[in-house]
């Protein structure tokens, strides 16, 4: 119903820098390429169990479990058969293949996870100001915020519009799809309708608050490295570097899988 | 105003210093025929506070816009003359950098908030001009102790109420330092109780801090506050007088389509001159003249209410301890009981966030109880479902550009019999009629996303009529719409009324209760506060004060009277004169 996964709270991952979480979930997902055997990845699970904990992220990953259970379950079978190994485990499947299936499963989820913990300790405006301070220019990243904002008020007005439908009868629970798109129809026009009205008034309201008044802007949010951002930072560098070494060394594998 | 809001109250300060000046202000906006302003002339001194009030399509957000530059760069069009603000043309820079000095707030208040935070939302504006943060920090500060929101830092502006959001959306123009600030109806969507804070923070802001101030308003009452009134009519200025000198001229207001105050028309009706304005005015004239209220001529007011209640006829809708608690674990509806009966007209009133809405959407089965029950025609909502009982009660939505989407304004009327596959010549009279009832037959061919607001409105209402519903549900039928519309509005539901509907309307406008609603629900978080007719409900001053609401001044006026009257006619025909008695 609602697009926001922000979670107000004071939790130590709220209190790290945008950065330095930009930088966690980028390092999250090298070190998870890192491997292939399951087995390896037990150490970024912990860190990404702990993170999400420490987050009180979990209620997110709940609200979009439907699309975790999905994605998990068809990340197993394809990649059961997108893989081969050598020591046969049933009908068509080998242990190797197995393997590599729950690797890539675990690396859907990590991945999803470390994003999450990422936009539920980071507000919008932190996340934009991160990437200014990384080189975006303002107007681009003031755009990408703004899109994201819109999601959730064209969600609500989706609701409101297909309550106003309903009342005047409209059935949207039809088998035919070329029937069911015609009906939607009343439902989009309104939508679009609406949103370019809302868009419009944004327009004024943030032009009358002086937006792009000045070439030189500040920010009233403090971007600050602190000492546990570069702890932080400086461990997940350490266990990056760490796992490019192994993988080097050829461990971590899976000996005998063929990928296709 | 710079340090204005930290600076100690002192006495009025209305400088002869001229802060705004328009002169000879035409304007057309690209692709319209006719001007949307035809030769405005007025000046503003610092420090003083202006109403601009007129119908719809008199040009009166057109003037605001053209205050800070939106017109003519924003919204692109023909002008000529110009507007100096402090001596400034506001041509001549651009809407950002004027916005500086002239602060702007809108209607709208969900599309002017755009941040996570109350904070964030009130320092946007100083970031943009590079404040720097310790300074930001101390005006945020200021700012939002200055409008009574200081409690609710750190709460995302989505999460606040209706009052409270437009209470942002002025700190965060405040916070920019502005010294004129233009404010385009700040309180349409407002109940009255938060209607009076944002009044009484523009009146401390001109009484105090010599800011200048514009304020668009369709109601009369609330224009009491302002040093001056202008009465806009088709583009034109009509008049531009002191406050209390055009609240007098009710003829006038009447005639440009502004609600005139009660007290004065009411006095002019009893023929006097020099006429009070508020209600201690008129409380002390009454007595001053010594007239009395007739005993026998109230009681048969009374009576005649009484029996028309008394023929309203069977049960069509009962609820039942109903509850209703959202998904997100908020309490919307709280043993809610209540009944509809056949012929009445119910108004329900309540604050913003109260639980009107949800209960209307109860009646028509689009929100289900999830405890007690909602009896439509004796049985359960839950049996019926929506489809079933969409056909017997219908149910406009606040905001008719949520439900069109056809070409023509008769495929939209039409969209709900053509859905229930109803034969065509059946659709045509049942199109034919509706349109009818609504006064737009001829309309048929029409875009209906070209209509004026209040045309949109009626061709929401007509497409709801067209299926024949026993009960129709109107949310705030009237909001956004000026007085005349309103009017025609109201007088459209009581004729159908007269025709046999029973009517439900949620409402912020307590004169339309007064004059239109034959019994009122007044809620309060979720419960039902009061039940009755409106005279009976607007005996209760305090008791509505509770919930955020007030009378309308002339019922208000009569309760200090020691009766409650709803329209002036009513207590004109009531009033013994002093010699007489």
């Amino acid at each position: 119903m609602s697009g926001d996964f922000y979670i107000d709270n004071n939790s130590f991952m709220h209190r790290l820098d945008a950065r330095t979480k930009m930088a966690l979930a980028f390092l999250t997902v090298v070190a998870i390429l890192m491997f292939e055997h399951p087995v390896w990845l037990m150490p970024i699970t912990c860190l990404s169990l702990l993170q999400l904990y420490i987050a009180g992220a979990f209620r997110n990953l709940r609200r979009i479990r439907f699309i975790l259970i999905m994605m998990s379950l068809s990340s197993m079978i394809l990649w059961n058969f997108f893989s081969n190994g050598v020591t046969p485990l049933w009908w068509k499947f080998e242990v190797e293949s197995f393997l590599f299936a729950v690797n890539r499963t675990l690396l859907i989820v990590l991945v999803i996870s470390s994003g999450m913990v990422l936009i539920s300790t980071t507000r919008n405006e932190e996340l934009v100001l991160g990437l200014i301070k990384i080189g975006l220019p303002y107007r681009v990243g003031f755009a990408l915020s703004t899109a994201l904002r819109l999601l959730p008020t064209i969600g609500s007005s989706i609701i409101t519009i297909s309550q106003a439908q309903r009342s005047r009868g409209l059935d949207l629970h039809v088998k035919n799809p070329l029937e069911r798109l015609r009906r939607f129809l009343p439902l989009l026009v309104p939508v679009f309708i609406s949103t370019i009205r809302n868009t419009n008034t944004f327009a004024m309201a943030l032009e009358s608050k002086g937006f792009g008044a000045r070439d030189k802007r500040s920010y009233y949010l403090k971007m600050e490295m602190k000492r546990a951002d570069y702890l932080v930072l400086g461990f997940a560098l350490v266990f990056v570097a760490v796992s490019i070494v192994l993988r080097l060394k050829g461990i971590g594998q899976i000996p005998g899988l063929t990928r296709f | 105003m710079s340090d204005a809001i930290s600076a100690a109250p002192q006495a009025r300060v209305v400088t002869m210093e001229p802060a705004v000046q328009i002169t000879d202000l035409t304007y057309r906006y690209r692709g319209e025929k006719t001007e949307a302003l035809k030769g405005i002339s007025l000046s503003l001194n610092r420090g003083e506070f202006l109403v601009v009030m007129g119908p719809s399509g008199a040009g009166k957000s057109t003037l605001a816009a053209a205050m800070n530059g939106l017109i003519p760069n924003f919204f692109k069009g023909k002008i000529a003359g110009e507007v100096r603000i402090f001596g400034q043309k506001t041509t001549e820079t651009t809407v950002a950098r004027n916005s500086e000095t002239v602060g702007i707030v809108f209607q709208d208040f969900e599309a002017q908030l755009f941040s996570t935070n109350l904070e964030l939302e009130v320092t946007f504006g100083m970031e943009n001009f590079g404040v720097d943060r310790d300074e930001m920090h101390a005006r945020m500060e200021e700012v939002i102790n200055y409008v009574g929101i200081a409690h609710l830092k750190g709460r995302a502006p989505s999460t606040l109420s209706g009052g409270q959001k437009q209470k942002l959306a002025i700190a965060s123009v405040l916070a920019m330092k502005p010294r004129v600030v233009v404010m385009d109806e700040p309180t349409t969507d407002l109940d009255p109780i938060s209607k009076m804070g944002v009044f009484e923070i523009t009146r401390r802001l001109c009484e105090h801090h010599d800011t200048t101030l514009m304020m668009i308003e369709h109601e009369t009452e609330e224009a009491l506050y302002a040093d001056k009134i202008a009465l806009m009519q088709d583009g034109r200025l009509i008049r531009l007088g002191p406050t209390r000198e055009v609240l007098r001229d009710v003829d006038l207001m009447r005639s440009v389509g502004v609600a005139p105050l009660g007290i004065p028309s009411f006095f002019k009706r009893m023929g006097e001159g020099d006429l009070p304005i508020t209600v201690d005015e008129g409380v002390a004239r009454f007595n001053e003249l010594s007239w009395k209220v007739s005993a026998p001529a109230y009681q048969k007011l009374t009576e005649n209410e009484a029996a028309a209640r008394a023929g309203l006829g069977e049960v069509l809708i009962r609820c039942d301890g109903l509850d209703h608690t959202y998904d997100t674990g908020l309490k919307a509806l709280d043993a809610v009981t209540c009944e509809v009966r056949r012929g009445d007209v119910l108004a329900i009133l309540g604050q913003n966030g109260s639980g009107k809405t949800t209960l209307a959407k109860h009646f028509n089965g689009l929100l289900m109880p999830t405890g007690g029950e909602v009896l439509v025609d004796g049985k359960p909502t839950r049996d019926q479902g929506i489809f079933k009982i969409g056909q017997k009660i219908g149910y406009v939505f606040q905001n008719p550009d949520h439900q069109i989407f056809s070409e023509t304004v008769f495929d939209e009327v039409a969209f709900s019999s053509r859905l229930r596959k109803l034969p065509e010549d059946e659709i045509k009279a049942r199109v034919a009629q509706a349109l009818a009832s609504v006064g737009l037959t001829g309309m048929e061919k029409e875009d209906p996303f070209s209509l004026t607001k209040s045309g949109r409105q009626r061709v929401a209402v007509a497409s709801v009529l067209a299926s024949k519903p026993d009960v129709l549900i109107l949310d705030e039928p009237t909001t956004g719409l000026d007085y005349s519309e309103q009017r025609g509005m109201m007088d459209l539901v009581q004729r159908l009324n007269k025709a046999g509907s029973t009517i439900i309307f949620v409402t912020h406008h307590m004169w339309v209760v007064a004059e239109y609603a034959r019994s009122v629900i007044v809620m309060k978080e979720g419960r039902v506060i009061l039940q009755g007719t409106p005279r009976e409900v607007f005996s209760h001053g305090d008791r509505l004060h509770d919930a955020f609401l007030r009378p309308p001044h002339f019922v208000d006026f009569s309760n200090r009277l020691g009766h409650t009257f709803l329209t002036p006619e009513e207590m004109a025909g009531c009033i013994v004169r002093g010699m007489e008695a």
